[in-house]
């Protein structure tokens, strides 16, 4: 009988646990365990606008309406840290980024915006094209009246003056970059400013590119605004950017709702000067913009694909499956491969410390082996124009950067590898051959054996350098491939001399104003040379006079065919000593759409111009105006 | 009371001298890493610019700002001290966030997934094993087995399996997240049914892999009580059954409770695997981030909570075993 009795405790027990298990599907459950699980962790940064507004919008309270709320995936990892645009660190990359390849509009906007597809520049704040003056010396702005903040007061010259004067006093990273090229901005009058580039010793501009980058990643913020934030801070810069800029007056269609750990969410602010005819005539579709922060990729693909996200902005490998075989309503910009615009160079660097690098016969054979078809059909399932399509040079495949050297004085030079014969005679030719007769050639009697690294969990980087060391194994190199982690990888990378990687991949920027001159600087400038903690390119250690020189003169220049000399020349000098080589194209951002809830995205031949950039960045913003719901 | 007074004295001793130890190598062994997170920080902000000077200062405010252009042991001081006022500082991967707002958001949720899957586990492995032990036959013969399944497959190898089969295929349950996507946190039912909801795989992934830990040990604990000799004599003397399996299960009881004391003080540690799986929030997240990031202060101050919790689980247990336990009492008392 007594066993009789535990039994039937088993059994209830085993009953028991098949209903709590049974809760996950039925969305009535309660579970008495969970309970002390409903503690919600903290908004950290909390939010000017009441969440009761969902409840007037036809929503539930503390739920997002789908039909209003576009979702983003790929551009925010981890918690935002604040709204304040003058510091480096709020994480809040979804609203606050400004980069020479992409500056979000949402909340904060710029003078101008930058539309990678012609490379031209889209008035926001200004009002008309900037004016250059006749030696090219200062820019003038005008600023749209109807440019209001979200407090209400217009948008002044005084307030673009006030923020460049702040960002460089505080040395923030804009600041400190615009530093060396422009020397003032100046209200002429109250709608009116003088942006003064810095001049070099003969009166002309240092580099007007840099002051053209300016007018599109450059935020204006306001002054008085900044002024609370010194008077908090004390004027001390380093608070002044620690500040979380929760009282953040901004300018651009969304403001702050909602953050913490899983969430962001911005809320369209209904009073948005942008809806005047000046502008875009009407407010934006979405009345929310969302980023749930996943904790991978492979999160934000799974939630991707169950329409939870409407943008993303993440590598999803053989992305075409999701239409074709899971006949999912998820689409890209092109319909057809490379599904995007490309605009970025991931490069295989040399390290020119390695004695054996500084053969450029050796450098150049490893590039004309290497089999780039593979690479870009494997690593990146076709999401990259081939080389046959779009030719070598250091320029990205948009047209606005094409059309700036002359294709065929180079045509000679441009390999699209797999060339292993090609190699193997040039090693031959330059007497690098195997002595030895263990299959790998020697130089100066010398073994060739070198690494090639990029870092852990990169997968299609990491792929691309296995065909790098595949490549040498063709031609009687030893190359093996080593995968660092990121934190140990790019220390070394950064530093001003390093004997640990022989070949290494970096990335190259994407479309900017300041292209393809910023890549040419970017690829072989000797100014980064001897620099510890070097971020902003030649990561080879690379050196050549007459490409100093061309780094100089082009900004300086404004006649088209002595550019297109500069540059074609420069895409010579690059392809003859190759101290680095591409290895694919990827996009600035990659753009993929849902739309399941939403349609009306940017798509190639739309004829609206409007580039494929996550609808945040630059010009890409206009998609939101364009967006309709699906039903 | 001399006796429990040394007794404590000594243990409390041991205790301050484990503490110290501890705290200096949670401080060392982050520092240790390769590579440098000040660079990372750097390179975050520093992306797409080309100045290198530019750079350079960004590099060298940040490095001031964190101190670690300072010696060592400098540094150490200044951490402990700190620590000691609860100031578990700055944030690297995450600056300029505090560490203690970081750490604040994120454990209520590693506790409430852990702390009552710990228990259940735990509750109904011991009673499932002490039933094995008890019933035999039949019982045994298929709850052994099945005990030894759950408990040699890995945790993650575990969580994947839930995953796969509830989320993906049968999609009783979501994928990811604490909450529904297109929620925000706010108190209605809704809301509590839907942190229910994200709860449920997570949890019982954990459930059930400590069941079957806790009724493999007590099975054997029960089986090596209910063959002892003061069982027997116990039969012998008439005494009714039920009054003996109290006995037996509270002798078997002991290791078993030490077992549990111990699962929650590393509590923090086992979150990992659950609330990576399943894009879950919590400590476990944060703490491997800290670690691909190498952020050290977040790192340090997680490895403090982690190794604070064992050591006041293992220090609540000596003393209370002091009181209960004979064995540990003749053995301590009398020295």
């Amino acid at each position: 009988m007594k066993k009789m009795r535990i039994l039937k405790v088993v059994t209830a027990l085993v009953l028991a646990f098949t209903l709590i298990l049974a809760g996950c599907s039925s969305k009535d459950s309660t579970d008495t365990t969970t309970d002390t699980d409903t503690t919600q962790t903290d908004t950290t940064i909390d939010d000017d606008t009441d969440m009761d507004e969902d409840a007037d919008e036809g929503g539930v309270e503390g739920t997002l309406p789908r039909d209003k709320t576009l979702y983003f995936a790929g551009l925010q990892w981890g918690a935002i840290n604040g709204w304040n645009p003058l510091s480096d660190d709020m994480n809040n990359a979804l609203l606050i980024t400004q980069t020479a390849a992409g500056t979000r509009v949402p909340m904060f906007e710029t003078l101008y915006m930058f539309n990678f597809l012609d490379g031209s520049m889209q008035p926001l704040l200004a009002d008309g094209d900037f004016e250059w003056n006749a030696d090219r010396t200062s820019v003038t702005v005008k600023l749209k009246d109807a440019a209001k903040w979200s407090d209400g007061t217009p948008i002044t010259a005084e307030d673009v003056v006030y923020t460049f004067d702040t960002i460089v006093k505080i040395g923030n990273g804009q600041g400190n970059s615009l530093k060396p090229y422009i020397e003032s901005v100046e209200a002429q009058d109250n709608k009116t400013v003088v942006v003064n580039a810095k001049l070099t010793d003969d009166g002309i501009a240092e580099n007007t590119l840099m002051v053209e980058q300016y007018l599109s990643t450059t935020y204006v913020l306001q002054k008085a605004w900044i002024e609370t934030v010194e008077e908090r801070a004390g004027g001390d810069p380093v608070a002044m950017k620690q500040d979380p800029g929760e009282d953040v007056v901004y300018s651009g269609a969304y403001g702050p709702y909602f953050a913490n750990d899983q969430r962001v969410v911005v809320v369209r602010n209904e009073d948005y000067w942008g809806q005047d005819e000046s502008m875009w005539g009407s407010l934006p579709q979405p009345t929310y913009l969302a980023h749930t922060i996943y904790v991978d990729n492979a999160a934000g693909e799974v939630a991707f694909k169950a329409g939870e996200v409407d943008v993303c902005q993440q590598f999803i490998p053989n992305i075409q499956d999701l239409w074709l075989k899971d006949n999912l309503p998820i689409s890209t910009y092109l319909e057809e491969e490379p599904y995007g615009i490309t605009g970025q160079l991931p490069t295989a660097w040399y390290n020119l410390d390695v004695p054996a690098l500084q053969n450029v016969a050796v450098r150049k054979a490893i590039a004309l082996a290497v089999d780039y078809d593979a690479i870009i059909s494997n690593a990146m399932t076709n999401q990259s124009p081939t080389f046959d399509a779009v030719p070598r040079s250091v320029m990205n495949p948009t047209e606005a950067e094409q059309s700036m050297y002359r294709q065929e004085d180079v045509a000679d030079l441009q390999w699209a590898g797999n060339d292993i014969d090609g190699a193997n005679a040039l090693l031959d030719e330059a007497g690098i051959i195997d002595t030895d007769g263990d299959g790998i050639r020697e130089l100066d009697g010398e073994k060739l054996s070198f690494n090639a690294t990029c870092p852990n969990g990169w997968t299609d980087w990491m792929a691309a350098i296995e065909m790098v060391a595949a490549a040498g194994e063709k031609i009687g190199i030893e190359i093996t491939s080593e995968f660092p982690e990121w934190s140990v990888y790019q220390t070394v990378v950064t530093a001003a001399s390093q004997d640990q990687y022989d070949i290494f991949m970096m990335w190259t920027d994407g479309s900017a104003p300041t292209q393809p001159w910023a890549r040419v600087r970017q690829l072989m400038s000797s100014e980064y040379n001897g620099i510890e903690g070097n971020w902003s390119g030649n990561w080879g250690h690379y050196a050549n006079d007459r490409i100093d020189e061309i780094i100089q003169a082009i900004p300086k220049e404004t006649d088209m065919n002595t550019l297109q000399d500069l540059y074609t020349e420069a895409v010579e000098i690059y392809l003859t000593e190759v101290p680095s080589f591409t290895l694919m194209y990827r996009p600035n951002n990659f753009h993929a759409v849902n739309e399941s809830v939403w349609t009306g995205y940017p798509e190639d031949g739309d004829g609206k111009n409007i580039p494929p950039n996550v609808m945040v960045d630059g010009y890409s913003i206009a998609g939101l105006y364009e967006l309709s719901l699906v039903q | 009371m001399s006796g429990y007074v040394k007794y404590f004295r000594k243990k409390i001793i041991w205790f301050l001298i484990t503490f110290f130890a501890a705290v200096l190598l949670n401080f060392i062994l982050p520092r240790l890493m390769p590579g440098d997170p000040v660079a990372v920080i750097t390179a975050r902000s520093a992306q797409g610019m080309s100045e290198a000077s530019a750079v350079k200062e960004m590099y060298d405010n940040y490095a001031e700002q964190f101190g670690v252009n300072k010696p060592m042991y400098v540094q150490f001081f200044t951490y402990f001290g700190n620590a000691l006022t609860g100031d578990l500082g700055l944030s690297f991967s995450q600056y300029p966030r505090e560490v203690s707002d970081i750490i604040g958001s994120a454990i209520w949720w590693t506790v409430g997934l852990q702390l009552p899957a710990i228990i259940v586990g735990w509750f109904i492995g011991n009673i499932l094993g002490a039933l094995a032990a008890y019933i035999r036959k039949g019982f045994d013969k298929v709850l052994l087995p099945v005990a030894l399944f759950l408990s040699s497959i890995p945790a993650f190898g575990m969580a994947v399996i839930l995953l796969v089969i509830f989320a993906l295929k049968l999609e009783m349950a979501p994928t990811s997240g604490g909450y529904a996507f297109d929620m925000l946190p706010h108190f209605s039912w809704d809301f509590v049914r839907s942190i229910i909801r994200h709860y449920q795989l997570p949890f019982w992934s954990i459930v059930i892999f400590a069941i079957g830990g806790q009724a493999i040990g007590m099975r054997s604990m029960s089986i090596y009580e209910l063959n002892a000799d003061y069982v027997k004599y116990s039969r012998f003397l008439g005494i009714k059954d039920r009054k003996i399996v109290g006995y037996v299960f509270r002798n078997a009881m002991l290791p078993q409770i030490t077992g549990l004391a111990l699962s929650l003080g590393s509590m923090i540690g086992g979150a990992l695997v659950a609330e990576i799986i399943f894009s879950y929030p919590g400590l476990g997240t944060t703490l491997l981030s800290a670690v691909t990031t190498s952020d050290y202060p977040l790192l340090s101050a997680t490895t403090l909570i982690i190794t604070i919790m064992v050591l006041v689980t293992t220090f609540t247990l000596d003393i209370v075993y002091g009181f209960v336990d004979p064995r540990v009492k003749a053995a301590q008392f009398d020295e």
